[in-house]
């Protein structure tokens, strides 16, 4: 049914017809007013009349009829909508451009399409897997939802589940695009160098823009349906793209990296064949993986932390600077998606340009972007955030609450965060500014770690001299410190973002740290198209290796096949350089995603309810917030089991790794044995690898998933809520640290490796480079299974917190208000499934036990 | 079936076959077993040569298919001291095959000495398997190896000159950048003192080789030679061998070795 839907959604025609109708829908709504809420004049939105049960009553699209909101408010809400519409018509451009592009000789159609095949049916494969699960959790997530408004709980189930298919729709689309990209890329390379690089970039675009687009897209209707009661939808959007995404980091990266390690040790250590030969049955599994590990993963979770920045922004924006407060990070975000649709554009490289000069293209549209998005900010905040100085923001004022301003009038701001305006306030620019920065920092603190040019990685290979452990050591050291660097790169952002409203209450800060997220992630087109460049730079590689017909090359132009390989070459270190910085913004937008989701957790513990949280005062807050210490020993107990969890998934993942390479390994030395396929007559059974690297992946996925979302669950029902809010914070702490250790270590790892293969310490084949490539096999699994799964899992056990935390304030053992037997059940079942994941991460499968029945006799 | 004759010079072996030089290669790097691997070097011995070597009478009488017809991979004539009952005018092409079973044929030159270096690396193939450093070039090495009035010599010789990076004409050189020997710190002491006692003209830096030789290091060629007799066989440069060897090039740079 859903392959129906796509094939319909994909049809020019009624793409047309839907895109018109989706417009005509808005437009309408904004003239309609009266259909959709009260007549102008009337109250509407959280200060309508209470309902029967004492809350306030609810409308859809009340903010139309909300005397609250002025007319260019409106007309601003619609102008982002169409920005979003507009960065999703940009990538269906830049789709038919990608599409229209030479495709090759039949030999190299032959090999993208057995890549693509595999792709899609791993993605298929994903999602019969995962969609019933998305079904039941939405509806649970219907009956579970604390308020008896029908609206509230269609909201947040509703939106759930589109958060899930947006989050699978990016998935899903960028890599069929980056599947249909590296044909055209290996087909230009031929010609030009800038025509290649130019159509690998857009490729990237494609899927940078789809994530704009829809994460924008997805915000905003909620917001114009929800209004300021948008809270319960919000979280139900930002889970369901963090839950797919979880999935596809999860499955993508075992997939990747079984089918990767299974092609080397058949390939390249027992049979001594290079990477990618034809010969090899995992090849293509191998160049598959590429597509779902870096490309579908790597977008899905970047797509979530973009969901989760703005569902965070949104939240504490209401609880703080009111509906503007949630209005800006809207318009914000459609500042930074026009930034990206021009600065994206102006990528280009030249016939004879390098790998530098086509990086510093790829660099100048990161600045280019950066510079239209700040320069946007500053003049969107000077023309928006003006506040009455006679009153306060925030509604039930309490003596703290007036510490937001100084003296409680905005006008007493100092001159840096008014510019000597009275009732300017300039402090979430400021700390979009800050984000901004954050990620260009994070950017240079990945490639200083992880770049061949730079001296953590030199100092790798140098090590590789004195032989495999010393790289292992140094590796180690390289990974540590970076975790540092990245640590107080962090903590930078953070604190400045805490002196921007330094004095003012800690929700404040909270806005100001989820506004950070929202700089941030303000490029995701350009940090998205950066990332999947790298996986259709490789793939096209790869297909220049398997498709090119040397020979015929040669013959039609002396060097014309070396010059096509070289380009390749190019383009593929390019693209390692590009995907390895963009994993620093990844893991740190999860960092700054969970601190702001944390804000909102203190909340909803201080109030009592989710719903009630556009009640709170800041006092309530604060005095919540001061029960999270260490001292307390729950608290800390919850601490030292969040801080064990991402060890823990990471341990699973790795072991899911091996086990999926075992039986690859398995297959691959089977079709080994026939003469044929090893003399290169008759073509290996390609399928069948990617089919074993589908179903394992998609097996091996449920452990760590019902990891994620069970343990906080379990923690919560059984110690408390004071113990679920240090479970996060131990978690947040250890998941971050691991995450950039995995990151970057292996991914120093690798450039060691590829400096040692450029012709340095003895270059390829030499004992350092053995040692190097122990280095780089050691760090696969670390740098692109388990580090890169560890942002969404953050963010899944933060939001699935977030989620039951009205049921768990109820039921739990500790201060639960309700029957605790019901969260001991709940506790115990949990505590059971994770028990029975922990025992399949360790068992051995038929498969490997036959194998070593083999090796005994 | 037509028969070949092969010279194997790892190990040194006379060898019929039906196999083509390209299928004999990756018989003799792969075999038929999945964990047999390793490279081999060969040249094409004329079959119908008239000879007194014995074993070459008993090419067509051993060499015949197996009773299903297939073809005889390998029929061993002889397994010592080969090379030394070869006439260096039998050798035909040399074939160079990689541990998955890629081959490159080589065919023989007219020799032109190098020019451009001081010192040379030399790995011996065939009878023995020193690597040695020299200052002769390698007419000079052949002759000086095969001359019977020095105490130590052996009657015919099969080698290749190998990379020597900077230090071929600097032996003070930092950069040894692609060099991928094992024990570098030796081979530059050997070097040194080949430079101190001039009247020296070779130094062996490792006895007995055992691992694979990287091919990538083969610089000029590979000659097999006695006296002033020297059979060349160039190399083609790494860049003609990716663009019209491609196979077998990325094959070879797959490989670990010494």
């Amino acid at each position: 049914m859903f392959t129906t839907l796509i094939k319909w959604a994909r049809h020019r025609r009624t793409n047309t017809i839907f895109l018109a109708a989706m417009a005509a829908f808005f437009v309408a709504a904004f003239y309609a007013r009266p259909l959709f809420g009260h007549s102008a004049g009337q109250q509407s939105g959280p200060e309508a009349p209470a309902a029967s049960n004492g809350e306030p009553a609810f409308r859809f699209f009340a903010l139309f009829s909300d005397p609250k909101y002025t007319q260019l408010e409106l007309v601003a809400l619609m102008v982002v909508l169409g920005i979003a519409i507009a960065g999703l018509l940009y990538a269906l451009l830049l789709a038919k451009q990608v599409k229209a592009a030479d495709q090759g000789t039949p030999r190299m159609q032959a090999i993208a399409a057995a890549v693509r095949e595999g792709a899609d049916a791993y993605l298929a494969a994903q999602f019969r897997k995962i969609g019933p699960l998305i079904g039941i959790i939405t509806v649970i997530l219907y009956f579970t939802t604390q308020s008896d408004l029908g609206a509230f709980k269609f909201g947040r189930a509703g939106a759930f589940a589109v958060g899930a298919v947006f989050s699978w729709l990016v998935g899903f689309v960028g890599m069929r695009l980056a599947t249909t990209g590296n044909l055209r890329v290996a087909a230009a390379a031929r010609r030009s160098y800038g025509e290649a690089m130019q159509l690998g970039y857009r490729t990237g675009t494609v899927t940078g823009m789809l994530t704009d687009g829809l994460g924008l897209l997805g915000g905003t209707l909620i917001f114009i349906a929800y209004g300021e009661q948008a809270y319960e939808a919000l979280l139900g959007f930002g889970f369901g793209g963090t839950l797919l995404a979880l999935f596809m980091r999860v499955g993508g990266g075992i997939y990747t990296k079984a089918a990767d390690v299974g092609a080397d040790l058949v390939g390249k250590i027992e049979k001594n064949i290079p990477e990618d030969d034809p010969r090899n049955a995992a090849t293509i599994a191998d160049n598959v993986g590429d597509n779902v590990g870096d490309c579908a993963g790597m977008a899905a979770d970047i797509f979530e932390s973009y969901e989760v920045t703005i569902v965070a922004a949104m939240i504490l924006g209401l609880a703080t600077f009111g509906h503007k407060g949630v209005i800006f990070p809207l318009l914000v975000r459609g500042i930074g998606v026009l930034g990206s649709i021009i600065s994206t554009y102006t990528v280009k490289a030249g016939p004879n340009d390098t790998s530098d000069t086509a990086l510093k293209s790829v660099h100048n549209g990161f600045w280019i972007g950066s510079i239209i998005s700040i320069v946007g900010f500053f003049a969107l905040g000077f023309a928006y955030l003006r506040f009455n100085p006679a009153i306060n923001l925030l509604r039930n004022a309490s003596p703290e609450d007036i510490a937001n301003f100084p003296n409680t009038v905005p006008g007493n701001l100092p001159a840096w965060a008014n510019f000597g305006h009275a009732g300017l306030d300039m402090r979430p620019v400021l700390t979009c500014l800050i984000g901004v920065i954050l990620a260009i920092a994070l950017n240079k603190v990945t490639s200083y770690y992880t770049h061949t040019s730079h001296a953590p990685v030199k100092g790798l290979a140098k090590a590789c001299q004195t032989g495999h452990a010393t790289n292992i050591i140094q590796g180690f050291a390289v990974g540590y410190e970076s975790t540092v660097a990245m640590v107080v790169v962090i903590a930078v952002a953070i604190l400045l973002s805490y002196l921007c409203y330094l004095g003012t209450p800690p929700l404040f800060v909270a806005y100001g740290v989820a506004m950070t997220g929202i700089g941030m992630l303000t490029l995701t087109g350009n940090t998205i198209s950066m990332d999947v460049f790298g996986p259709v730079a490789d793939n096209a590689n790869g297909i220049g290796e398997m498709g090119y017909d040397a020979e015929a090359m040669e013959k039609q132009e002396k060097g014309s096949y070396k010059h096509a390989r070289q380009i390749l070459a190019d383009l593929d270190a390019v693209g390692n350089t590009t995907k390895a910085e963009t994993k620093g913004i990844a893991i740190g937008s999860a960092v700054i995603a969970a601190v702001s989701l944390f804000a909102s957790f203190i909340a909803v513990i201080a109030v009592g309810s989710e719903e009630k949280i556009s009640q709170m005062t800041t006092g309530q807050y604060i005095a919540e917030a001061g029960k999270l210490t260490v001292a307390h020993p729950m608290v800390f107990i919850g601490f030292l089991l969040g801080g064990a969890v991402p060890f823990l998934f990471s341990s699973m993942l790795i072991r899911a790794v091996g086990r999926a390479a075992f039986l690859i390994v398995k297959e691959c030395r089977d079709q080994f044995r026939d003469a044929d396929i090893w003399s290169g007559k008759k073509k290996p059974n390609y399928g069948r690898v990617v089919d074993i690297c589908t179903s394992t992946a998609q097996k091996e996925l449920i452990g760590p998933g019902f990891l994620a979302i069970l343990t906080p669950i379990a923690v919560g029902f059984l110690l408390g809520t004071q113990a679920l809010g240090g479970f996060l914070a131990g978690m947040i702490l250890t998941g971050q640290l691991l995450a950039v250790f995995m990151a970057n270590a292996g991914g120093a790892w690798d450039n060691a490796k590829k400096l040692i293969e450029d012709g340095h310490y003895g270059g390829k084949g030499s004992e350092a480079h053995k040692a190097a490539v122990t280095g780089d096999t050691v760090g696969d699994p670390l740098k692109d299974t388990a580090g890169p799964a560890i942002n969404p899992l953050i963010k899944v056990m933060n939001m699935v917190s977030l989620l039951a935390l009205g049921l768990v304030i109820k039921y739990n053992l500790i201060t639960g208000t309700a029957s605790r037997v019901v969260g001991l059940v709940v506790a115990l079942l949990c505590a059971a499934a994770i028990g029975w994941s922990i025992w399949q991460s360790k068992r051995e499968s038929k498969e490997l036990q036959e194998m070593e029945k083999q090796f005994e006799q | 079936m037509k028969i070949h004759l092969y010279l194997s010079l790892n190990p040194e072996a006379l060898i019929a076959s039906h196999l083509a030089p390209e299928e004999f290669g990756a018989y003799l790097a792969v075999g038929t077993q999945k964990y047999s691997r390793g490279q081999a070097m060969f040249f094409d011995i004329d079959p119908a040569m008239q000879s007194d070597y014995p074993p070459f009478q008993e090419i067509g009488k051993r060499c015949v298919p197996h009773l299903d017809g297939s073809p005889r991979r390998s029929t061993y004539l002889a397994i010592y001291r080969v090379l030394e009952y070869v006439p260096v005018a039998a050798l035909g092409r040399l074939h160079l095959a990689t541990h998955d079973g890629r081959v490159l044929s080589l065919n023989p030159a007219p020799y032109t000495p190098p020019v451009d270096r001081c010192f040379h690396l030399y790995q011996e193939f065939c009878p023995v398997t020193p690597r040695v450093v020299s200052t002769l070039d390698p007419a000079e090495f052949c002759q000086r190896l095969t001359d019977p009035t020095v105490p130590v010599y052996v009657p015919k010789i099969a080698f290749a000159e190998l990379a020597l990076g900077k230090l071929a004409t600097d032996l003070e050189s930092a950069d040894v950048g692609n060099l991928p020997y094992s024990g570098l710190q030796h081979l530059r002491d050997c070097l040194r003192e080949l430079n101190r006692k001039p009247g020296k003209p070779t130094k062996v830096t490792v006895r007995n080789v055992r691992d694979d030789v990287l091919y990538r290091t083969i610089q000029g060629g590979v000659y097999a030679g006695q006296g002033r007799e020297l059979k060349f066989y160039p190399i083609p440069t790494p860049a003609d061998l990716d663009s019209a060897h491609h196979e077998w090039w990325h094959s070879a740079q797959a490989s670990f070795g010494s």
